[in-house]
């Protein structure tokens, strides 16, 4: 296991409690969520077909994809409804001057 | 519970499949038989009309992936049609002469294209499988002329799948907007706008009175006229699939009468999907509905039930179209004749119509605004009341409008 961490673009300051923003990170499309002030970082990309979860929705610990509603609680990434589904987690921490991380490592 | 170790699932479709799924996954560890008519594994309808056509693959998810039936231990009929249920001794009889008991049994048999006396024939095709699919999808590429009878969903994802392949196409629709039944006739007229801006002959008000066929070449025949084609797509709605359970003597009307917890008038048996039509509290009148979503949903849930678990179902109905660049989605059960909350643009093609019951919304139609059905879909769940100004502007977004004081918090 090798850790890749890139810095974002993103710093805390601009993501809220209860907001998502999408970045990429090393090429990959990353979705950043605060949920209740713990930033969590997963594939921007449902499970289902790919589409980009931020055109979705957050609610309180509900992500909701736009496509097909496919739901999913974005503190533990599993699925909701499908409850089988899961998204794709990254290692993610917020340093000191709130910039926000992303480990892309295997 | 303990009493139940035999359940069998008559239809393949989302229904079908999702609830077979749902046993297992809560746990069931006896006899599942599924009987499928198609010859295939069960798989998901709604891209046949879209991203099949064109090629595009478009990646399943929400039915189980290929081998899982053989993995869960599922006895899988494939090409099979029940052909009679006897409730007495709970069994039912199948196509290949063979009879299988039941504890439980779901009647998930769905719909069948509605077929027009003498519209047949190599140049006329119906939409519903795969196999369908594959022929359609092969006959649109050879094909210069593509029309298509019916502007409903099929009808217009058809229309929308040929002109993105290059072919010309023709939409002739007895009545006087597209999608009238789904979306009334002023989104429809919206929607007949796109087609028609895409290059779609879009021919409203205008009824079908036969074909002619040549070789190669057919005919319409029309109330306004002729129209020469290389291919006619039929999609004038659909029948349930209700004679099995007619036979059994179980409650039939324009579907398979089921209550909120999908059981039909007799005990032990089930339905859900299409076929069902389901009486549910707070609405006028019973509720059949023809949508992936609710097919699924409604499949997990007669499951639950089959296990004697879970809620009466309670799921606001939800349902997609892609036509183009577009996205249609709507959530509720619409009564399109009455007026609507307009919020955005029909001319700039992004808005959401919402219909209200009082202050409470009853149902929404979006066109490329998936996030409003999203935050729309919660305010009908919970019953939240809302006012039409609050609908109307644009500025307030409707995720605040249920959490009004956090939002003065956050800003």
């Amino acid at each position: 296991m090798t850790a890749h961490w890139h810095e974002t673009a993103v710093n805390l300051d601009d993501l809220w409690e209860g907001d998502m923003t999408a970045v990429k990170v090393d090429g990959e499309a990353v979705l950043l969520v605060n949920v209740d002030g713990d930033v969590h970082a997963y594939s921007n990309r449902c499970p289902h077909q790919a589409s980009p979860l931020d055109e979705g929705d957050l609610d309180g610990q509900t992500l909701t994809c736009a496509k097909h509603l496919w739901e999913f609680n974005a503190v533990t990434g599993c699925g909701i409804n499908p409850d089988d589904a899961r998204l794709k987690r990254f290692g993610c921490r917020v340093g000191d001057d709130g910039t926000i991380s992303v480990d892309t490592g295997p | 519970m303990s009493t139940t170790r035999r359940m069998v699932v008559v239809g393949g479709g989302a229904a079908g499949a999702a609830a077979v799924a749902e046993l297992r996954h809560h746990g069931f560890d006896g006899a599942i038989t599924l009987i499928c008519g198609e010859n295939t594994e069960p798989y998901e309808r709604p891209p046949l009309s879209k991203e099949f056509l064109l090629d595009v693959p478009a990646t399943d998810g929400a039915l189980p992936p290929p081998g899982w039936y053989g993995q869960h231990d599922i006895d899988l009929r494939l090409g099979t049609l029940a052909t009679g249920i006897d409730p007495r001794t709970g069994s039912i009889t199948l196509s290949d002469g063979t009879r299988v008991g039941y504890d439980r049994l779901l009647i998930a048999t769905g719909v069948r294209p509605r077929v027009i006396p003498g519209m047949d024939g190599d140049q006329v095709l119906y939409l519903r499988t795969i196999n369908d699919a594959v022929r359609l999808r092969e006959q649109i590429r050879a094909a210069g002329h593509v029309a298509v009878l019916g502007g409903g969903f099929i009808g217009c994802e058809a229309a929308a799948a040929a002109t993105r392949l290059g072919k010309q196409a023709t939409i002739l629709q007895a009545r006087p907007s597209l999608l009238h039944r789904a979306l009334g006739p002023v989104l429809g007229d919206v929607v007949a706008g796109i087609h028609a801006a895409e290059g779609v002959d879009v021919r409203t008000g205008q009824n079908v009175t036969g074909i002619r066929t040549g070789s190669g070449s057919m005919t319409v025949l029309t109330t306004a006229g002729e129209i020469e084609c290389d291919l006619l797509v039929v999609g004038v709605g659909t029948v349930p699939n209700t004679e099995l359970a007619e036979q059994a003597g179980l409650a039939v009307g324009n579907g398979i009468e089921v209550d909120a917890y999908c059981a039909t008038s007799i005990p032990g048996i089930y339905a859900a999907g299409d076929v069902a039509i389901q009486h549910l509290p707070g609405h006028a009148g019973p509720v059949r509905v023809e949508h992936h979503d609710s097919a699924l949903r409604q499949g997990r849930a007669a499951a639950r039930h089959m296990l004697g678990l879970g809620e009466p179902f309670a799921d606001v109905h939800w349902f997609w179209s892609n036509q183009y660049e577009h996205t249609i989605q709507s959530a509720g059960i619409c009564d399109t004749a009455a007026g609507f909350v307009l919020r955005g643009s029909l001319t700039e093609r992004s808005f959401s119509a919402f219909w209200l019951d009082g202050n409470r919304i009853r149902s929404v139609i979006s066109l490329n605004r998936p996030r409003d059905v999203i935050e729309a879909r919660r305010l009908i769940a919970a019953g939240h009341p809302v006012t039409a100004a609050q609908l109307q502007d644009d500025t307030v977004p409707l995720k605040r409008l249920t959490r009004p004081q956090r939002a003065a918090a956050d800003t």
